[in-house]
């Protein structure tokens, strides 16, 4: 088998992400994503085997991520990509989830794309004013660096965050209403499905373990 | 004549909406920080670069906040949320939401004064120092899993700090260092930035 | 329903000794459409808070006397029953949404005051109908427009059926074709006989649909007209108190002061043959030479090009406006002139030109601790008497020790045009350098432009700002899906310019 035994069960996971993200039409980021996925995949194997020391570990790692992180990012993609918010917030309340907790997790979902804008644009005017991280300025004074970054980038963030609470409050979010929801929520037979398969790969992956037989890795 | 806007049940939902923001930018920041600890001889410092790099976000934080104990409780408990979900133990998420506790009780006791950020910011540099507990507590299965990912030499490391508890201890105690250090430059930030904004007082 | 603010006074601070408002009186009857008009900092902002509750529940501060919604005191209401009777659109479209996606948004308030589903799915197919929103659901907020945003969140405001709408700068960030379908908003409500209260710098748009215009000045109601009545006392009386203008058409019908003055400031550019000696033909080769940039062509998809000029001509030393529709493709020319976008050859040729970007949020480019150090940060070699000498020249001399994140908008704006000259670039672009200002602030930004432009530096501004144009450009482009359309010098030319702009 060209591939060694890990690579195959997680294959067999990622397919249900694929699937998932296919019926939403992101058969591009798919096809990306499993290319990337499979190269890293293989060559991981190989340098592994190669033992070059520090050098090894470097390339190992950014594979690791590739390899081993990107199907977690593919199903993040998935539920961040797919799940509304009011779904969310009325799920958690089925699931006797206080506010308190759901609305913070709410805005933190919501808010990643925002600091990825807001970093940009910051990235950009420094870019304007000759500061980069890779430059001889950079390594002279490193903490200049971080606070030229981080500076502006809290003042707008902890400013959208007060717009987005004015917002919110005005328009009836409280810690205490119940909230209704348009769309109707509840675990449906192609939940059960997509659990049983993933059950039973796990099952299939950990029994041989348990019997002594550690997939070869 | 009276005063306005405090402490009801709408100001909660503005906590609630800054954890959630502060939550997002110590999760980025964290993982940045963290990434340094891929090179084998950073393992053990690169707490100290993760606390460096969260405590001025995190004292920004700590001022913004009108009831520091759920805050700082939810703040953790975030970040234990997206951990466990992400395949760490339910422990740590336990653990993340003590820190969490003891944090938010610096702040109450010492009415969010500097020593108060500053032993809050130390509980919750904790949080990231805790992440490798499992090399100490469960090294075998800890190894293992880590020999798939990481390449020999890694690992030899690895096995290597997992002998004895120094660098357990160490990791602590960078973590901390880390934010004690980072805690009087987040205080300069705050005077030389953000007090003057007006963002903070 | 009847809106009533009695003896209010309210200070952001522990004491009414310094307080924002003093002793206001307000009346607004119901089915009634009133705009809050006045300068930056006069209290108007303060006055929509306390409509829609925000005082006394939300933000701290001392407050005396009371704000009545038909008869029922705001202080004895929390804010979710206040929601329920007041719907409120604020000016910044980017950070009022809580959602990701538009058919969420729409059902957001709904849902939060507990609405039984069907009933909620029903209102919010009215208001996709209402507000022609059916292309804009399924949509990610973050792949939105401005215009497209702030028409969401009027949709989705609307859905819960408050009696008052109360609005805070919302036509800040628009384009004049999005401004047109605001006003059908505003009006669709008052149709309905639901009260508006729209706080407002730009006023032309407000002419038909406006009851009454008050003039907020030092926390009070300084007058109150009707626009007819403002229309009639002219343009120079709503200048002098900082208003803008009510009439679009009235700026280039009356060929009145603001344009003639214009020309003459124009008058040794635009007729060079007039000025003589040796200094003249200088300033005659200079009016005559511009920038040229070729290949401006960008693209994500091969297929689709977003840029798609080849050759752009910028007069030297003079100001160029930039117009066109939101998503015409100007943001993504400024980038590329100013290298943060395209491909490493554009890149290396912006760097090479040196263009400067003043964005449209300023505080993006701010990042140090004092006004000085911001200038001195890109200069090379550093020279503190040259940053002095451009300072100077901004009327920043007696901010250098200031944080500059602690200033004005328009002092911000000055420090990032400062920092912008002392990098040593030729050509600024600014994004829209005038979005929610009042009158009195423009003609503060349209003298910092002239002046930038007198000393030789060639000036390219995005603006979807007709007043400020006639104020103190000379030329204009207009783009139109990715392309130059049209380029015209600005004499002559205002009626055309401002048909195309409405269009």
């Amino acid at each position: 088998m060209i591939f060694s035994a890990p690579l195959v069960y997680s294959l067999l996971m990622v397919v249900v992400a694929s699937i998932l993200l296919l019926l939403e039409g992101k058969w591009k980021f798919v096809c990306t994503f499993f290319f990337v996925y499979l190269t890293a995949g293989f060559f991981f194997d190989f340098v592994k085997n190669l033992d070059i020391g520090t050098s090894g570990t470097i390339i190992l790692a950014s594979l690791f991520l590739m390899y081993r992180i990107m199907p977690a990012c593919a199903v993040l993609y998935y539920v961040i990509t797919t799940t509304k918010v009011n779904e969310f917030l009325a799920c958690m309340s089925r699931m006797h989830v206080s506010n308190k907790v759901t609305i913070p997790l709410i805005v933190m979902i919501r808010f990643f794309p925002t600091v990825y804008d807001e970093s940009r644009a910051i990235g950009n005017a420094m870019r304007m004013r000759g500061i980069r991280l890779f430059s001889l300025r950079t390594l002279k004074s490193p903490v200049a660096f971080l606070e030229y970054r981080l500076v502006p980038l809290l003042v707008s963030v902890t400013k959208i965050g007060d717009e987005l609470s004015i917002a919110a409050v005005t328009r009836g979010l409280s810690a205490e209403t119940k909230r209704t929801c348009v769309a109707t929520i509840g675990f449906r037979w192609v939940d059960a499905v997509v659990i049983a398969y993933c059950v039973a790969v796990v099952l299939f992956y950990v029994i041989p373990g348990l019997t002594g037989n550690l997939p070869s890795v | 004549m009276r005063t306005t806007g405090k402490k009801s049940s709408n100001t909660l939902v503005r906590d609630l909406v800054n954890v959630g923001i502060f939550g997002a930018l110590y999760l980025v920041l964290s993982g940045l920080g963290a990434s340094i600890g891929f090179i084998p001889a950073f393992i053990v410092v690169s707490t100290c670069i993760v606390s460096l790099v969260t405590s001025v976000p995190l004292f920004l934080f700590f001022s913004k906040v009108e009831r520091p104990l759920l805050c700082c409780v939810l703040l953790c408990m975030l970040f234990g949320i997206v951990m466990t979900v992400s395949g760490h133990g339910i422990s740590f998420g336990l653990l993340c939401v003590i820190y969490g506790v003891l944090a938010g009780l610096c702040l109450k006791l010492f009415h969010k004064n500097f020593v108060g950020c500053l032993l809050a910011n130390v509980m919750i540099s904790f949080v990231p120092s805790s992440m490798m507990i499992p090399l100490w507590s469960s090294t075998e299965e800890y190894l293992a899993y880590c020999s798939s990912i990481c390449d020999k030499a890694y690992i030899a490391h690895l096995a290597e700090l997992s002998s004895s508890y120094w660098p357990l201890i160490g990791l602590f105690g960078f973590g901390a260092a880390g934010a004690v250090v980072g805690g009087f430059i987040a205080r300069r930030m705050m005077k030389k930035h953000f007090e003057r904004i007006g963002l903070a007082q | 329903m009847n809106i009533s603010l009695k003896n209010i006074s309210f200070s952001y601070s522990d004491s009414l000794d310094d307080a924002i408002l003093k002793n206001l009186n307000l009346e607004i009857r119901s089915g009634e459409c009133v705009v809050l008009a006045g300068e930056s900092g006069c209290g108007k902002t303060t006055i929509s808070k306390l409509i829609n509750g925000l005082i006394p529940h939300y933000h701290s501060g001392t407050m005396d006397g009371d704000v009545l919604l038909g008869g029922k005191n705001t202080s004895d209401m929390t804010l979710a029953e206040i929601s329920r009777v007041v719907g409120s659109v604020f000016q910044n479209p980017r950070s009022q949404f809580f959602n990701i996606d538009t058919d969420c948004e729409l059902a957001f308030g709904c849902e939060n005051l507990g609405m039984d589903p069907k009933e909620i799915k029903q209102r919010v197919e009215n208001v996709v109908q209402e507000f022609y929103l059916e292309h804009l659901l399924g949509r990610s907020i973050f792949n939105l427009s401005g215009g497209e945003k702030q028409k969401i969140a009027c949709a989705s405001v609307s859905a819960t059926g408050p009696e008052i709408f109360v609005l805070d700068e919302p036509s800040a960030n628009l384009d004049l074709k999005t401004i047109a379908d605001l006003k059908e908003i505003v009006s669709r409500w008052k149709r309905a006989g639901k009260t508006v209260v729209i706080v407002e710098h730009r006023l032309y748009y407000l002419r038909d649909v406006a009851d009454r215009i008050c003039y907020v000045k030092d926390g009070k109601i300084a007058e109150e007209w009707t626009p007819a009545e403002l229309e009639a006392k002219g343009l120079e009386y709503a200048t002098n108190l900082g208003l803008r203008c009510m009439n679009l058409e009235m700026l280039n019908v009356r060929d009145g002061v603001i344009l003639s003055v214009v020309r003459q400031a124009h008058q040794p550019c635009k007729v060079p043959e007039l000025v003589e000696g040796p200094q003249g033909s200088k300033e005659q080769d200079l009016a005559k030479q511009s920038i040229i940039f070729t290949n401006l062509t960008f693209s994500y998809h091969h297929k689709h090009p977003i840029l798609d000029i080849d050759r752009l001509e910028l007069p030297c030393g003079q100001i160029t406006a930039l117009i066109g529709h939101n998503g015409a493709g100007k943001s993504t020319l400024a980038q590329l002139l100013c290298g943060l976008q395209g491909s490493w050859r554009q890149k290396r040729a912006a760097r090479k030109r040196g263009a400067y970007l003043i964005m449209q949020d300023v505080n993006h480019q701010l990042f140090t601790e004092s006004v000085l150090d911001e200038v001195l940060l890109g200069m090379k070699p550093q020279n503190e008497k040259l940053a002095l000498e451009i300072l100077d020249g901004l009327n920043l001399k007696q901010y250098t020790e200031n944080h500059p994140m602690a200033l004005s908008g328009g002092q911000k704006q000055r420090v990032a045009v400062a920092s912008g000259i002392s990098s040593g670039c030729d050509v600024v672009v600014f994004d829209e350098p005038t979005s929610g200002l009042d009158y009195r602030q423009m003609l503060a930004v349209s003298a910092t432009l002239k002046k930038l432009a007198a000393s030789g530096k060639t000036l390219l501004v995005i603006t979807h700002d007709p007043e400020f144009i006639l104020n103190s450009c000379q030329s204009v482009i207009r783009m139109e899906q990715g392309k130059i359309v049209e380029q015209y010098p600005l004499s002559g030319n205002e009626n055309h310019l401002i048909k195309t702009m409405v269009k």
